[in-house]
Formats: structure tokens, C-alpha cells, sequence
């Protein structure tokens, strides 16, 4: 209850913040609130001229609909994102488990992934799928499959949907797998006493109990789809071809730094930054509740 | 905002320093440069061999991404004020510096705060159009030029049983030779295209001297429209690509230069291409290849014209903080750049065309275009063209974003969502809506 005993000084706790606070300052809320600046006024390139708007930009951005297929393009992404990442990676972990002998060495090949830049990861799948030179590409072709994500925009779309949700596989496996080990196995082994398959025990045990797991990381790997895979689609299609992958995030840089539309790209930031805002929101209002089952 | 203060109190007191230190040091002057490969290595020796020269000034060239992302970066710098000295623009970039007139010193006007003699005719007419103004200054000092030329693959022709020495010089020629190409399997892809929009829309323009927008191709005022999608020209040459990657004799390989490998390898037979990639495809080609003018339709009126002008040139920055001594600098490295050693240079190493007419008469007068014939095309279509009333470039605001419109649209059809029509029509009503824009906020400063 008295927990304020522990600091004498008055000015300690305050000394103690300031780094914290100073970075979240300098690298959050300045360059936030000069986007919400920014997102008010209509200007050019070099800065010379500045009008304020008002919300023009945004009304602008609501009416064009290049920016509501932009929309619903990031929310297909994002959900096939998630759920490519996730449904393995419970896979994964769920055999993981079961391994006895050499489990580490499996959990680290699964987990490596993980440590490899986007950008990195991009240029991997690039390569292994571009129609010139690479490999998956040449099988492709063996097969009679007509593959070229340089003009396909589905085949661009599938492709970067691999490229993102790989590397999330890993980050989803640690969280999965430490959920299972979690589990009390008293459960598990009475279930099987009882004659339950493995099936059934999955669908009526493990899989309600992971549940608050799963949650969590539904709501990460949105996250992460939503605003983490820049680097990656820049990488891959920068954004083509005709905008077939051009998510909200990578229209932000486009509008931004490519066009230098400068009032547009801010408001699309602003708009990201309550999607983020909301989404953050979510997770601690269910998840936080829902963690003590 | 403490933070702010704090921050901005010890930027100013370091800037502070460095300038009390130049007092004896030699004045720095940045460069930054948009080039990779081949011509960014040897833009960066000349600076260094500048340096070398004479110990009053300092140049640094430095590579700050390709043209869209350097551009973003110096424009980030010079709202900081810090803008560097001088930074190179591709061609598409030009509309929007020329928009900015307090952010840039004209060069004419660099030259002669220093004292120096620069006479813009000493450029070559189809730079000095693009990037002068009507009272005969020039904005900016053209540097590496280019145009667009066809490069085909001599050892796939002859493979095909077609001349080598006849390459096809209309487009209907073309795509009877991608046909050719293809059925005897000659190579796996028959013709293929960097660049889109520069070749396809802006080159082509050019070729059969068709305009682009209204206001003199945008050169007279800022109120210029699109009207490009008005000529059914555009819209025919979107089909004929559009047909031809139906039947497999064009693969369409990507926006900007991503197409240049597919040439490189031997896949493509043929591609359009700007001419300042010759350079490298001398040094990594293994096989025998040659250049030829630009196709066009023999049945416009007057066609072939000229093609006009690519590449990128040189834009001089303003900023609070610039001082004589820097300024005259600049004069004195871009005077360096433009000299007739630097130029020649230049062209012979990279494959970019001579700026200027005295390193043109100079390599000429040398013998190197009797030499080299592949060198000759480019500056053929291109100084000695027909010359029309839309050879002499464009200037629109927007530009690098208005392509991006281009080439989006025109994927659209090649991908079968929409027709050829379609794509030339979106992209003009996507562009115009774009000028508006640039418009309202260029004309205000």
C-alpha cells in the first residue's frame, strides 16, 4: 500500500522517467503532431508555400477511390497475413512438442526466421520467385503455371503474403509453443484416459486453452501486417504492379516521399495512427481481461 | 518544446563552429547524385580529380539513393536548410524544381554571381531546350543526356534468320520480328521495354510529334492540361503491347529499369532502352548486339521526327546560409564539369551523350562516332532529327507521380482489366488532376 517510501527524493522518480520520456517525446509525439499539422495543410514539395485546409485532405482521401480500395487491400492482406502465420506456426508448435530428442535444434531452425531483416527476407522470396532467374519460378513453369508477379497482380499479392507471414511464422511459434507447455498435462493425460483422440482433445482442450495466446497474437500479426511489412513490399512489388500491393502503409511512403504530396501522405498518417490507436486499445480491454481464465 | 530548443541551440552552436573552422580550411561543396554503377563511379572521380586541381574548394559527390529517393532526401535537407550545393534531377523531376523558383539559383545566374562566362548555346539545342527558359538562360546545366534507342540482340536475329544488320525500324517491323523471334524460339521473350512512360508516352510523343498537354507541352504556364488520351496515336501503341504480350512477343518485365537485366542475359532479343545504358551492356554482354533509332508507325504524318531529352541534369540550391564563396565554387565545379576533356570523357566511358556541342564536335572530330557506330544513333535521333513543334521536351509538375499513373494504368490493360483506351484515358483524367494540384501550390510562391 505505501509503496511511495521507496523514493525519498522527490525529483528521483521524475530523473528516473526522463530518458524514457525524452525518446517517447522526440520519437513519437513530435513527429506526430507535425503529421497532424501537416495532415491540415495543402503544400508543396520544398515547403514554400503553406495553406491551411482544414480537413480538405482527408475529405479528399474519403472521396477517392484509389485510397477505399487501398482499404480494403490492406485488410485482405493483413487477414491472409495473419492467418498464413498463424495456422502454421500452431502446427509447428504443436509438433515441436511432441519431439523428444534434438527439440532444441528444431525450435531454433523454427525460430531463426525471425532475426532476418525485412528487407533481407523480401529479397530471399524476390529472388526464389522472380520469372528471370529464380528457382520456385522455373518450377512453376515445369508445372504449366503461368507465374509472373511482375504483371500479375494476384501473383504479386500471393507473393508478398508469403514473404510477410514467413517471417511472422517464427515470433507466432515461441508464443504457441510456450502456451502449450503451459497447459496442465493432468488435463491431457485424463482426456486420453477417457478415450479422447488426439483430434478431440485438440478441438475441446488444447485449443480453448490457447485461446487468450491466439488472441494475442491475431491482434500482433494485424498489427505487424498493418504497419511492419513496408520493408518487405517495398522490396518485393514496390507496391505493383497497378497498386495490386500497395497497402495503406506503403501509400503513406508513395504519397509522401515519391510524390511529395506531403498534406495527403500526412493525413493518411494520421488515419493509421488512430487504426493503431484503436487496435492497441482492443488488446488491452480482451486480452487483459481474458488472460486469468 | 524545452527539448526542441535545446536541440536546435546545439545544432546552431555545432554549425556554428564548423563555420568559424573553414576559415582556413577549403570551402566544402556537396553534390549528391542519383547514379549507381558505371556513371556513379566516374561522377565520383571527377570530383576527386577537381579536388586535386586546386586546394580552395572542396567537392564531395555523394550517392544518396535513386533519382525519386535523393530527391526526397535533398528536399527533406533544403526544409531543414541545409540543402546541398548541388544535386542532380532526372528529367521527370525538372517540372517541380522549376516550380520552386526561390529554392534554386538558376545556373546562368551561378555563373555569372561569379563572374564567369556561360553561354547557354554552347549546350546541345535538345538540352538546352528542355531545361532553359524562353528569355535563352538556362535553369539547369545538362549533364548526363540521354535518349531512347532500340537495342537488339545481333546473335538471336541471325538465330531467327532475320538481318542483323536490318534491325526493324518501324513498329509494325518490330513486331513482325518479336513474331519471328518467337517461333523459331530464337530467344525466350521477342521484345521487351524499360522505362514505360518516358519511351511509350513521352519518347513516342517526341518521335511522331504529337503533344503531350496543352501550354506548349506545359513550357508556358503552370494552367497546362493533359491531352495526350485526344490522339488516338497513344492508345493504338498501348494496344499494339498489349496484343503483342498476348501472343507472348512482348513480355512486359516492370517499371523503370528493371527490363534492362532481361536484355543483358540474353533472354529478350530486343528492348527500348535509354541510350546511357550502353556502357554497361559493352562491358556485361556476352553477346553481339546493336542499336537502332527508336521504331515509330509509318503511317503518321511526317514521322520519324526527333526523340528528345532524357537523363538528368544539374540544379544549383538556394538556401539562407549560402555565401558567395560557395556559390562561386559550384560555378567553378560545374564550369569543370562542362569542360571539353570531362564531357568527352563522360560520354566515351558511360555511353551518356555530350552536353555540350564543343565535346559533341570534338568526338566527332576524333573519329569516335565513325568508330563506333552504336554510340552514333542516339545522338543521330536525337541533335539530328526532324525537329517539331513537341521535340523539344515537356515540362509538367508532378511528373515522376504522373508516370507512375501511366504505368499503372497501362499494367491494367496489359493484365486484361481494362482496354487500351481505358489506360491512356485514366492516366490523362489521374494526371490533370494532379497539375491542378501542383498548380494551386506552385503558383503561390
Amino acid at each position: 500500500m505505501d509503496r511511495r517510501v521507496i523514493f525519498n527524493n522527490k525529483f528521483l522518480p521524475y530523473l528516473l522517467l526522463a530518458p524514457q520520456l525524452a525518446v517517447t517525446i522526440v520519437f513519437f509525439f513530435w513527429p506526430a503532431g507535425q503529421a497532424i499539422q501537416m495532415s491540415v495543410m495543402e503544400q508543396d514539395a520544398f515547403g514554400l508555400s503553406k495553406t491551411f485546409v482544414g480537413l480538405a485532405n482527408f475529405k479528399e482521401l474519403f472521396n477517392d477511390p484509389e485510397y477505399l480500395k487501398t482499404f480494403w487491400r490492406t485488410i485482405i492482406f493483413s487477414g491472409a497475413v495473419a492467418l498464413s502465420a498463424l495456422v502454421p506456426a500452431l502446427l509447428f508448435a504443436l509438433m515441436a512438442e511432441r519431439v523428444v530428442r534434438g527439440a532444441m535444434f528444431y525450435r531454433t531452425i523454427l525460430v531463426l526466421p525471425y532475426a532476418i531483416a525485412p528487407a533481407v527476407a523480401g529479397v530471399l522470396w524476390l529472388f526464389m520467385f522472380s520469372p528471370s532467374v529464380g528457382i520456385v519460378a522455373y518450377w512453376l513453369k515445369k508445372l504449366g503455371i503461368d507465374w509472373n508477379p511482375k504483371l500479375d497482380g494476384e501473383d504479386a499479392m500471393i507473393l508478398v503474403i508469403m514473404a510477410a507471414a514467413w517471417k511472422q511464422i517464427s515470433y507466432n511459434f515461441l508464443f504457441f509453443l510456450a502456451g502449450l507447455q503451459s497447459i496442465p498435462k493432468a488435463l491431457l493425460e485424463a482426456a486420453s484416459i477417457d478415450g479422447a483422440g488426439e483430434w478431440h482433445k485438440f478441438r475441446t482442450i488444447i485449443f480453448p486453452l490457447l485461446s487468450p495466446v491466439t488472441f494475442f497474437l491475431l491482434v500482433v500479426n494485424i498489427v505487424y501486417a498493418f504497419f511492419d511489412t513496408f520493408g518487405i513490399i517495398d522490396a518485393v512489388t514496390s507496391g505493383g504492379p497497378a497498386k495490386a500491393t500497395e497497402v495503406l502503409v506503403y501509400k503513406v511512403y508513395y504519397d509522401g516521399v515519391v510524390a511529395l504530396n506531403l498534406g495527403t501522405s500526412s493525413a493518411q498518417s494520421v488515419i493509421l495512427m488512430a487504426i493503431v490507436i484503436l487496435l492497441t486499445a482492443v488488446q488491452f480491454r480482451y486480452v487483459e481481461r481474458k488472460v486469468h481464465y | 518544446m524545452k527539448f526542441a530548443m535545446k536541440f536546435a541551440a546545439l545544432a546552431v552552436g555545432s554549425a556554428l563552429s564548423v563555420s568559424a573552422l573553414a576559415q582556413n580550411k577549403p570551402i566544402e561543396i556537396q553534390m549528391w547524385m542519383g547514379l549507381t554503377g558505371l556513371g556513379g563511379e566516374t561522377l565520383t572521380k571527377y570530383g576527386e580529380e577537381f579536388n586535386k586541381m586546386q586546394s580552395e574548394y572542396k567537392v564531395t559527390v555523394s550517392f544518396k539513393g535513386q533519382y525519386p529517393e535523393q530527391r526526397a532526401a535533398a528536399v527533406a535537407a533544403f526544409r531543414a536548410g541545409n540543402p546541398p550545393h548541388i544535386m542532380q534531377m532526372f528529367d521527370a523531376g525538372s517540372g517541380d524544381m522549376m516550380g520552386a523558383k526561390s529554392a534554386i539559383v538558376p545556373v546562368s545566374d551561378v555563373f555569372k554571381r561569379a563572374g564567369m562566362q556561360f553561354n547557354a548555346a554552347d549546350f546541345i539545342a535538345p538540352a538546352r531546350g528542355y531545361y532553359g527558359t524562353k528569355d535563352g538562360s538556362l535553369l539547369s546545366m545538362p549533364f548526363n543526356v540521354s535518349t531512347a534507342v532500340l537495342f537488339y540482340n545481333k546473335d538471336a536475329f541471325k538465330k531467327a534468320g532475320l538481318d542483323a544488320n536490318k534491325p526493324p525500324a518501324t513498329w509494325p517491323e518490330l513486331a513482325a520480328a518479336a513474331k519471328k523471334i518467337r517461333s523459331t524460339n530464337a530467344a525466350n521473350c521477342g521484345f521487351t521495354t524499360t522505362w514505360l512512360a518516358w519511351i511509350q508516352l513521352e519518347q513516342f510523343g517526341a518521335r511522331h510529334n504529337i503533344g503531350l498537354g496543352t501550354q506548349s507541352n506545359g513550357r508556358a504556364g503552370l494552367n497546362a492540361e493533359l491531352n495526350f488520351a485526344s490522339n488516338p496515336a497513344f492508345v493504338k501503341q498501348v494496344q499494339t503491347i498489349v496484343d503483342m504480350q498476348k501472343e507472348k512477343t512482348f513480355d512486359y518485365k516492370g517499371r523503370s529499369n528493371d527490363a534492362s537485366a532481361a536484355f543483358q542475359n540474353g533472354e529478350c532479343a530486343m528492348i527500348t532502352q535509354s541510350s546511357g545504358a550502353m556502357g554497361g551492356y559493352v562491358r556485361d554482354a556476352k553477346f553481339d548486339w546493336g542499336v537502332a533509332p527508336l521504331p515509330y508507325w509509318p503511317d503518321a504524318k511526317g514521322a520519324p521526327y526527333a526523340t528528345t531529352v532524357g537523363g538528368a541534369s544539374l540544379w544549383v540550391f538556394n538556401a539562407p546560409n549560402r555565401s558567395a564563396a560557395e556559390f562561386k565554387g559550384v560555378a567553378k565545379f560545374l564550369d569543370y564539369l562542362r569542360s571539353v576533356p570531362v564531357m568527352t570523357d563522360w560520354a566515351k566511358t558511360t555511353g551518356f551523350l555530350p552536353a555540350t556541342n564543343a565535346a559533341f564536335k570534338y568526338l566527332t572530330d576524333e573519329g569516335f562516332y565513325a568508330q563506333n557506330p552504336r554510340a552514333a544513333v542516339a545522338i543521330g535521333t536525337l541533335a539530328n532529327g526532324k525537329q517539331g513543334e513537341h521535340t523539344g521536351g515537356y515540362r509538367f509538375g508532378r511528373w515522376t507521380e504522373i508516370r507512375d499513373f501511366y504505368h499503372e494504368e497501362v499494367e491494367k490493360a496489359l493484365q486484361g482489366k481494362q482496354t487500351a483506351k481505358e489506360a491512356v484515358e485514366n492516366a490523362q483524367k489521374r494526371g490533370n488532376a494532379a497539375l491542378r494540384q501542383f498548380e494551386k501550390t506552385a503558383s503561390t510562391n
